[in-house]
């Protein structure tokens, strides 16, 4: 392959990714990583280097213009990253302590289920209003966006705080412990634990994702996995990406995202079930 | 009490100008990189497929290596690129610093705290990968 031509290719791979991952709350490193690594043949490393900064590049510009109409919710979010980043800087300090292989099979199997219960989800357009959780109130976690799909407004309110803070810390502690991303994660415990529309809750993880990113990617640059000639391409083409998916997402269907957001979860379930079962995926 | 919609324009805006910021370098540095002919610009696929050949000529790995680079005379471009990496990396972490700012002057002490202890957070997290 041609200097140019891979460049160009890694540019237009690299569009699709943070097209998906701003659609879908995900960072793209679901997809560039095994992309990178397959199809151009690049070193696993500088493919986990340019991920990471997809994910910073995604959240950049898809979170921004979220932000700008309010899809995403920049207190959920902030108070989330809190247990998101402390549960990373804990998995990292545990790292080599606990087995991987054990936490990789319990994971894709939690994340099997939640494919199964998200299925029968897939018609719900928005949750049904429940009771009032006192730490909603208490630090106003809630709020309002324009649906341009349903032509209204619509207003949400977390619930079950403690147990979507909880699912957050364990996120946060497995993409420490094993060096993954946790977009879909984020997106798993709004969606399913808090129970907020599904694009707040992938526009809100598109927030996080970038905090969250930021506190590893010292680490990725100071190890020199970020190649300039890799991650060069593909932020650019992660920017320009996210900026065409968050246009095309305010105007989907909260039940269109999910359809889209259930496959993404079963490959990581099946791809977690085989690497905890000892069979290597990139 | 708070104006959230404010708050998140000045975060949607630092998240902006970050980004397009970063950007502007790492395209500059691409660009000047292959107009200028570098030697290594016919060898992009032999770097990026062999990570030990493209480790010891391409990847800084520490702010002190892009900024000795930059002050070269001509600059490296590839070290342009690199600072518009670094740019793009730190720009949530603006972003953060920013809401605490905006959360506490509009008298939000909760989320001025909750942001703080976000950016205390990726504070030491930094620190921990400086210290490797």
């Amino acid at each position: 392959m041609s200097p140019l031509l891979l460049v160009t290719a890694l540019f237009g791979t690299s569009v699709m990714a943070g097209g998906t991952g701003a659609i879908l709350g995900l960072g793209g490193g679901i997809l560039l990583i095994p992309i990178l690594t397959l199809f151009f043949g690049i070193d696993l490393h500088y493919a986990m280097g340019a991920s990471i900064v997809s994910v910073i590049a995604t959240s950049s510009g898809a979170a921004a213009a979220y932000l700008r109409t309010s899809l995403s919710n920049v207190r959920i979010g902030l108070f989330l990253v809190v247990a998101t980043v402390s549960g990373a800087l804990v998995g990292a300090a545990l790292a080599g302590v606990v087995p991987p292989r054990l936490l990789q099979l319990l994971l894709g199997l939690a994340l099997a289920y939640s494919t199964l219960t998200t299925l029968r989800q897939l018609r719900v357009e928005l949750p049904e209003p429940t009771e009032a959780d006192p730490l909603a109130l208490r630090f106003g976690l809630e709020g309002a966006y324009y649906d341009a799909a349903l032509d209204r407004d619509v207003k949400y309110r977390a619930t079950r705080v403690r147990s979507g803070f909880g699912a957050m810390f364990g996120a946060g502690l497995l993409s420490g412990l094993l060096g993954i991303g946790s977009g879909a994660f984020k997106v798993l415990a709004m969606d399913h634990f808090m129970r907020l529309p599904m694009k707040v809750s992938t526009a809100t993880s598109n927030f996080m994702i970038g905090i969250t990113s930021a506190a590893s990617a010292g680490i990725y640059f100071a190890r020199g996995d970020i190649h300039p000639l890799v991650a060069a391409p593909v932020a650019v083409g992660v920017l320009v990406g996210a900026v065409f998916g968050t246009r095309l997402m305010a105007r989907l269907r909260n039940t269109t995202i999910r359809k889209a957001f259930v496959p993404v979860l079963g490959w990581l379930a099946v791809s977690m079930i085989l690497r905890g079962l000892g069979i290597g995926l990139p | 009490m708070s104006r959230p919609v404010a708050i998140e324009r000045i975060i949607a805006r630092i998240l902006t100008f970050g980004g397009l910021f970063s950007i502007a370098l790492v395209l500059g540095g691409l660009v000047v990189y292959a107009a200028a002919g570098h030697p290594q610009a016919r060898e992009i696929v032999r770097v990026v497929h062999n990570r030990e050949a493209g480790r010891a000529v391409d990847v800084f790995t520490s702010l002190g290596d892009v900024w000795r680079a930059l002050a070269q005379r001509p600059p490296d471009p590839l070290a342009i690129t690199a600072l518009g990496l670094v740019c793009l990396l730190v720009t949530p972490v603006l972003g953060v610093a920013a809401a605490a700012v905006a959360f506490w002057r509009s008298g939000d002490r909760d989320y001025a705290a909750i942001s703080g202890i976000v950016l205390a957070m990726l504070v030491l997290s930094f620190a921990l990968a400086a210290a490797g």
